[in-house]
């Protein structure tokens, strides 16, 4: 099982799998892709421990050209399932091969966490800086101002830097690479392979078709190394073909100055990759302003996932004994749960097939009357009460008329309406009470209008009586007055009438 | 228990009999209508020597005060509704109901042996205590409470 001792050599042929590779021709995956089955037969793992779990995306297509075990698995979720798998059999080697937008977008959160639990996970982030499996919209690490097909006046977001984005995240070991230059990629994965953790490498991929230039002179082989600091552990950042340039600290900020004229290279920032702040200060420097920075950026050990889960299972076991699921579960408090009596309840709960297109409140219906008053004032509309018909009066009509209408019918409500028989207000007893008698000497100058209660609550009849008990409870209401679809006075109904309702109740 | 049930065994003392405000007999009328505006009451009990006397109501102002100013200075008494049919405390709910319905009355005071006052049982009393049976059938009500989904929720 363990790593000491294969006894066949395997070499990179093994590795690739009988399915045809679908990427565009002169995509960058392939680059990487081969690189990864160069790599594989010298990281020491059998070949039946190896996995590759992807995402969605162009790059996710990747587990199908490993003849390993993989899974093409859900948008954003490959550190997930890795992670499931990474606890469940550490003796694994797997490897989450993901895209910007993949797993920064979709899996954003995914990818984070995995990376600060530390497990142990070779992580490869293609990052093209567009979507291309989806032809060509623009990627949480598009360039601020990159016109792609969903951005047609150029991007309007600042892109996430995905170094900067692991290192936040609490990663182990985060290194960059760039598919054109072969060897330096092979190299950089051999060494995620070899760390313990979870090792994040974000590879500059080109898109060939939705985004070509992205990565300007970096591609082209005969000016590249001018623009490229290759890093080093230990070793002073120089760069440039000539190698006569490099990377000064100056107050905090890191600057590119030439050797010569006086500055040589004990002037030069020292590569430390167990150093954070090195790394994060490399994060910062973003090509084209600075050269692109390939290489381990931060490589530090600390406790994997897997070691600090698999201690305290040891820890539980010798303290408890072994496991039994069995009697843990019946540790809690359990019950019986006794087949229930038949409920009636209000909605069966169940469509009927074939019912789809209309909606069940047909089959929903009451049936049978209630006979307890009780259910019946929630069952029952307001039409139920027989509502009286209302009297009514005109907003410009003086209170002298209003009162002597009230006295005349013997009622204590009156519905103002307009000329087209709109409901525009109120005017009760308590109306009267409020604002008019002791107050109001000429109740023939008055006008309704003045001293009613404008718009009020009014219900359609259908409305349960127990609904209208509400409004009469929460505003204080005696009266309610019922309307039409148009607003139009159809009746009224008072506490009288809900009181005369219950009258055989009370008895 | 049903409701009518529950009416039946509901003493009218356990209902909410506050809404009512309190004026000394010989008051005038003028100032019984502010207190009442300032209490936000329809109904005073009027009292004499701490003893129930008489009951005026916001359909009394309609009938007899709000069109007749030369009566605002009179004193309560000249409008209001002598010796009101009273309950006591331990009075079924339903029976002080019945009264209402049958004599037509809107307020029942209740008062104790003494013919002190414990309260009025008003419109407000009843309604709330009926509405206080219906919270969740009624505040948490949807819009359309029949509308059901046409199919199972999909992702």
């Amino acid at each position: 099982m363990t790593t000491a001792t294969i006894p066949i050599k395997l070499t990179r042929k093994d590795f690739v799998s009988d399915q045809a590779v679908r990427w565009c021709p002169g995509c960058g995956d392939y680059s990487i892709l081969a690189q990864v089955q160069k790599t594989l037969p010298d990281i020491g793992v059998p070949k039946e421990n190896i996995v590759f779990i992807s995402g969605i995306g162009c790059s996710s297509r990747f587990p199908y050209y490993m003849n390993t075990y993989g899974i093409h698995s859900i948008h954003g979720r490959a550190p997930t399932l890795a992670t499931g798998l990474a606890i469940s059999n550490p003796e694994l080697s797997v490897w989450v091969i993901t895209g910007d937008g993949d797993g920064l977008s979709i899996g954003g959160n995914h990818l984070i966490h995995a990376l600060r639990r530390n497990v142990n996970l070779n992580i490869i982030l293609f990052n093209n800086r567009i979507y291309g499996l989806t032809k060509g919209q623009y990627s949480p690490t598009s360039r601020a101002g990159h016109k792609t097909k969903s951005s047609p006046m150029g991007s309007i977001e600042q892109p996430l830097n995905p170094v900067a984005v692991a290192l936040a995240a609490g990663a182990s070991f985060v290194a960059r690479s760039l598919d054109a230059h072969t060897t330096h990629l092979g190299e950089t994965l051999a060494k995620a392979a070899a760390h313990k953790g979870s090792s994040f490498v974000e590879v500059f991929q080109n898109c060939v078709i939705f985004n070509p230039t992205e990565w300007g002179e970096l591609e082209d082989r005969q000016k590249r190394d001018e623009h490229i600091l290759y890093l080093e552990h230990g070793k002073p950042m120089v760069f440039g073909k000539e190698q006569n340039k490099g990377i000064r600290l100056n107050n905090g900020r890191l600057e590119v100055v030439e050797l010569g004229n006086g500055i040589t290279e004990d002037d030069l920032l020292v590569h430390d990759e167990t150093s954070r702040e090195i790394a994060l200060l490399l994060s910062n420097m973003e090509y084209p302003d600075y050269p692109a920075v390939l290489g381990v950026i931060y490589n530090v050990t600390r406790p994997t996932y897997e070691e600090g889960l698999m201690a305290q299972i040891e820890q539980a076991r010798q303290k408890n004994g072994p496991a039994d699921l069995n009697k843990l579960y019946r540790s809690a408090d359990l019950w019986t749960v006794s087949a229930r009596e038949e409920v009636q309840s209000e909605v069966s709960g169940e469509v009927p097939a074939g019912l789809d297109e209309q909606y069940v409140d047909e089959i929903d219906k009451e049936t049978a009357e209630s006979s307890e008053v009780g259910d019946r004032l929630a069952e029952e509309s307001l039409a139920a009460l027989q509502p009286n018909v209302p009297i009514s009066i005109d907003a410009t009509d003086s209170l002298a008329k209003a009162i002597r209408k009230m006295n005349a019918h013997n009622i204590g409500c009156l519905l103002v309406t307009d000329p087209e028989d709109h409901l525009i207000g109120i005017l009760t007893e308590r109306d009267i009470l409020m604002r008019v008698a002791g107050v109001v000497e000429d109740l023939t100058a008055a006008k309704v209008a003045d001293y009613m209660t404008p718009n009020p609550i009014a219900l359609k009849p259908d409305t349960p009586i127990a609904q209208a008990l509400h409004e009469m409870s929460i505003h204080g209401f005696r009266h309610l007055p019922l309307v039409d679809e148009e607003n139009r006075p159809e009746g009224i109904v008072s506490f009288r009438d809900i009181v005369h309702y219950l009258k055989p109740e009370l008895s | 228990m049903n409701l009518k049930q529950e009416l039946k065994a509901e003493k009218v003392i356990h209902l909410d009999l506050s809404g009512y405000c309190q004026v000394e007999s010989g008051t005038p009328i003028r100032d019984v209508l502010a207190q009442m505006r300032a209490e936000k009451h329809n109904v005073s009990l009027v009292v004499a020597d701490g003893k129930l006397v008489g009951i005026f109501t916001d359909r009394d102002v309609l009938r007899k005060v709000a069109a007749q100013p030369e009566t605002w200075d009179l004193p309560v008494d000249e409008v209001m509704t002598r010796n009101p049919v009273t309950v006591t405390a331990d009075t079924s709910a339903a029976a002080a109901l019945k009264l209402i319905e049958e004599k037509n009355f809107r307020n029942v005071p209740v008062v104790d042996e003494d013919g002190r006052i414990l309260g009025d049982m008003t419109f407000r009393a009843i309604i709330k205590y009926l509405a206080d049976r219906y919270p969740i059938q009624i505040l948490n009500r949807p819009p359309n409470p029949e509308r059901f989904p046409r199919k199972p929720e999909g992702g």
